[in-house]
């Protein structure tokens, strides 16, 4: 049994940056798990490709860096950008997209800055918002293989019986879902005539904001009245679904304290508390309701995952508030009132510029000292 | 809950004690059960004691013995006078009967581990004790005879600080502060001397706290327990219940079991709500504070007239078969100490003097017991692993979240790398208490408080140089206008000169300065004639 440690303070939690790092991928698996029952194998070729150029990436800099390339691996902050890197691509981006955006994230917004704990901005969301601006079209299209929404959907929709092989056959997660989301991302490997047809064929677009879909009522709830199974793929709960478990991936956080409530719940609360109030029934078409704003895109994952970045954030607990807050108004009023679809990254991004300032003036009071940080004028009287 | 009760105080005029919600602090594992397994110990006559004084910079060292002379037990031996502002002097007396064999220079357990003055003192083992006299009716003694038999007896903090407890009394003044609290938190791990003499001699400690009470005059005395020690809060009530004969003379407060909750200004906090201003003394915001093993001392002093002689130390660690705490004389060297602890040399990988969170290492195994020595932990090679490397700062924030003083270590790891003093002093780092609950939580493993420690003796060292250029120059300032100013005189004496003739011409006719020339040199001469015949008679004196 070690208890103890060899330089002073003697004792420790055991607690390490890896292992924070490992928790945090943990508890992104039911969000990767959701997607990838939902939307087919593209969001699993995504992050293979990020991982790969990531650590390819990092070892590279690390090398020119002269610094211990094993021992910084393996804090697994690389693994971690490039994982929300990937999600936040749309699957069945073209690989170049994904490789591009990644070294972007890694070279110029981690490792130019001096590496792990100086860039003052999250990488992965660095990586995104180039993207963003410098390919539009191919950023926000939500390419998933046709099969996914049109296959059984059509099928079922037009009353032909199709067996259970050919469901099988049809599924994204079947080898036709995983030929084509292959071909979606290495689109050269195309070979013959039937393929890239097919490729072109299998195309559908899905926005992340299903907003028309979801303005009436939540999604899950008009799947249950209607009797429809909430985790079929032709219904239209899957935004809904992934967002909760990313919700739930965010609450093991929680428990396991790598993050605290403040930044979370600032966002949400702020996105609800916005939404509550532009929200008027009579123009869900505009404004969208509450429930859509933090389900019916990629609010929990913003969040819970990217907007709780330690390196970027805040660090203060009253700073974090603020932080927060800034970001979920910024998410509000880029998606209702600017022209992104969705604007996690660019809130995030404008969080990250004003998080030193709020470090500095968010400071909590110190022991002993008034609120002005100077130490509490006394008259000797005594306060109980 | 807690407000609940405040409410139920302000409207119904009882002002209950209760523990408070403190910030930050951590919840390490405590490993005190090893050392509470078997009873206090009195250590046995060690064959040579090695008793420091002080530390010979910081006071005037006055001895009352020479080398070779034999001593008694409880005999004073030297007194320490304090140079620093608020401190008196403390004497050290002899644990047992013996001969002095020599005074010099040797390494004491204290925090600082530094060399101070010590008495070798060579027991003949007949422990043949001076004649003393107790005082059990403390009362009659009045306030201010209980000080000075407390700073007779020379006793100190025992909790770690070793600040001369009768100057603590005495700087309470004479109006008494509201509360005495008598610190038994306890909260670093390992440590249990504190609690062990709780469970095995708590109506000698209640008494102590009675005669602190009576001599500081504190209106309040509240007995503050972490609340995972069941055996000592069952004593301690015990106790407490078979004293109530004084009416309601004590309270006791169990605090929830955190670290660091018995630092002196997070336990005021907790026990009384009272936030002690940072700069000022607690007793300036009308709260004493005592440790237990302070108020047994107080106890032995007055009641029993025993002055401080012996202190009680905790020995742990996996290196140790039988670790306990030990009631130990001072000047025992420590190795004497492991070795009745039947220590595994060669499973020692190393000795920590102090908690494991405080504590430092050991530098010397024949380092001596000293008035604040609190712990020693022999761990041993399976209880250390190798360091884990220093990462990068990841500003998680684990660090504010645990920092009892609400401060913001990332923030000033940030600024001690760049030496921003401005910064340092606005994010308070010298608010900080050097608890190590930063260390403790750091997922990177940076060293914290280490960094802490070094940024606030620069900037102590800068603002002394800045104390010392200041001094020089305006030495030199004015050296400068007092060599201008001699020039000047001359300069302008010069410019008299030629006025001068006429000024010897007008006093020319005035004769009285040349009497009293004469006068004075006629005075001169009797002065002198009379010095003569008295240095003159004084020889006679001594020839007779």
């Amino acid at each position: 049994m070690s208890s103890l440690k060899a330089d002073t303070p003697f004792q420790h939690t055991g607690r390490n940056v890896a292992q924070l790092m490992q928790t945090l991928l943990y508890a992104l698996l039911p969000g990767i798990a959701a997607s990838l029952w939902f939307f087919g194998f593209g969001i699993l070729i995504n992050i293979v490709i990020a991982i790969t150029f990531a650590v390819l990436a990092e070892s590279a800099m690390l090398r020119l860096r002269n610094r211990d390339i094993r021992a910084h691996l393996s804090d697994r902050s690389a693994l971690v950008t490039a994982l929300l890197f990937a999600i936040a691509i749309p699957p069945g981006s073209p690989w170049w997209l994904v490789a591009l955006g990644i070294l972007f994230s890694i070279v110029i917004a981690k490792h130019l800055y001096g590496g792990l704990g100086q860039n003052p901005f999250n990488p992965a969301m660095c990586g995104y918002a180039m993207l963003l601006l410098a390919f539009p079209i191919e950023m926000t299209g939500w390419h998933i293989p046709n099969e996914v929404i049109n296959g059984p959907l059509t099928a079922d929709a037009l009353g032909i019986p199709i067996t259970t092989a050919e469901r099988e056959f049809l599924s994204p997660l079947g080898w036709n879902g995983f030929k084509q989301a292959l071909l979606l991302a290495f689109p050269f490997a195309a070979s013959s005539a039937t393929d890239v047809k097919e490729f072109v064929d299998g195309l559908a677009l899905a926005t992340p904001l299903i907003e028309f879909k979801m303005a009436g009522k939540s999604a899950l709830l008009a799947a249950r009245e209607s009797g429809a199974s909430l985790f079929a793929r032709d219904s239209e709960t899957a935004w809904e679904i992934i967002n909760i478990s990313y919700l739930l991936g965010g609450l093991f956080l929680l428990y396991r304290k790598v993050i605290s409530w403040h930044i979370p719940l600032a966002i949400i609360s702020t996105i609800f508390l916005l939404a509550a109030t532009f929200y008027a029934p009579g123009s869900v078409a505009i404004y969208g309701t509450p429930y859509l704003h933090l389900f019916g895109s990629a609010t929990m994952i913003g969040a819970f995952f990217i907007a709780t970045d330690p390196v970027s954030a805040a660090t203060t607990r009253p700073g974090k508030l603020v932080y927060g807050i800034i970001i979920g108004a910024s998410i509000y009023s880029i998606r209702v009132w600017g022209s992104y679809l969705d604007s996690i990254a660019f809130a995030v991004l404008f969080g990250n510029f004003c998080a030193p300032f709020l470090d500095h003036y968010c400071r909590p009071r110190i022991f002993g000292h008034g609120l002005r940080g100077k130490p509490r004028p006394t008259d000797g009287t005594i306060k109980p | 809950m807690s407000a609940l009760k405040q409410f139920a105080a302000k409207y119904f005029g009882e002002d209950p004690v209760f523990a408070r919600r403190t910030f930050g602090g951590i919840q390490p594992p405590t490993f005190k059960e090893h050392s509470l397994r078997s009873r206090i110990m009195s250590s046995p006559i060690p064959p040579q004691l090695t008793i420091p004084i002080g530390p010979g910079n910081s006071g005037e060292i006055s001895l009352l013995v020479g080398i070779g002379e034999r001593v008694l037990k409880y005999q004073k031996l030297a007194v320490m006078t304090f140079y620093a502002e608020g401190r008196s002097e403390v004497p050290v007396h002899a644990p047992t009967s013996g001969v002095i064999i020599s005074i010099e220079d040797s390494v004491v357990a204290d925090h600082s581990q530094q060399q101070q003055r010590c008495i070798t003192l060579a027991s003949d083992g007949h422990d043949e004790a001076k004649k003393i006299e107790g005082q059990p009716d403390y009362v009659r003694l009045g306030s201010a005879g209980i000080v000075s038999k407390i700073r007779d007896a020379g006793i100190i903090g025992m909790g770690g600080a070793g600040f001369p407890t009768a100057d603590k009394l005495a700087g309470c003044g004479d109006a008494g502060p509201e509360f005495l609290i008598i610190n038994a938190a306890e909260c670093e791990p390992y440590i249990t001397a504190d609690e062990a003499l709780l469970r095995e001699r708590a109506d000698s400690v209640v008494m102590g706290a009675k005669i602190l009470k009576q001599a500081s005059a504190a209106r309040r005395c509240i007995f503050a327990i972490e609340d995972t020690k069941p055996d000592a809060i069952a004593a301690l009530q015990q106790a407490l219940k078979e004293q109530l004969s004084i009416a309601a003379f004590c309270e006791l407060v169990l605090i929830p079991s955190k670290y660091p909750a018995g630092s002196e200004r997070q336990l005021i906090q907790c026990v009384t709500g009272i936030e002690v201003t940072t700069g000022l003394h607690p007793t300036e915001n009308g709260v004493l504070m005592h440790n237990v093993g302070t108020a047994y001392a107080v106890y032995e002093a007055i009641v029993n007239g025993k002055p401080c002689i012996s202190r009680f130390t905790t020995l742990c660690g996996q290196a140790l078969k039988t670790p306990k705490n030990f009631e130990v004389l001072i000047g025992t060297a420590t190795d004497y100490l492991f070795e009745l602890c039947g220590i595994e040399p060669t499973n020692k990988q190393k000795s920590i003097l102090g908690g494991s969170l405080m504590g430092n290492e050991l530098t010397s195994d024949k380092a001596v017991i000293c008035k604040t020595t609190n712990c020693l932990i022999a761990a041993s090679a399976n209880e250390i692993p190798a360091s884990a490397p220093e990462k990068a700062c990841i500003r998680c924030g684990f660090c504010a979240d645990a920092c009892p003083s609400r401060l913001l270590p990332q923030q000033l790891l940030a600024f001690s790398r760049t030496s921003d003093t401005t910064q340092l002093l606005e994010h308070g780092l010298f608010d900080c208490i050097d608890c190590g609950a930063c260390d403790y939580v750091c997922p990177s493993h940076i060293p914290l408080v280490s960094t802490f420690k070094e940024s606030k003796t620069l900037i102590e060292n800068h603002e002394q140089s800045l104390l010392r250029s200041d001094y020089w120059q305006h030495r030199f300032q004015f050296r400068q206008y007092r060599i201008k100013k001699e020039k000047d005189q001359v300069l302008s004496r010069k410019k008299e000169v030629p006025e001068q003739p006429v000024q010897i011409a007008e006093q020319a006719p005035n004769t009285q300065n040349n009497e009293a020339d004469i006068i004075s040199k006629e005075q001169a001469s009797r002065d002198i004639a009379a010095a003569v015949a008295r240095v003159k008679a004084r020889r006679d004196e001594k020839n007779k």
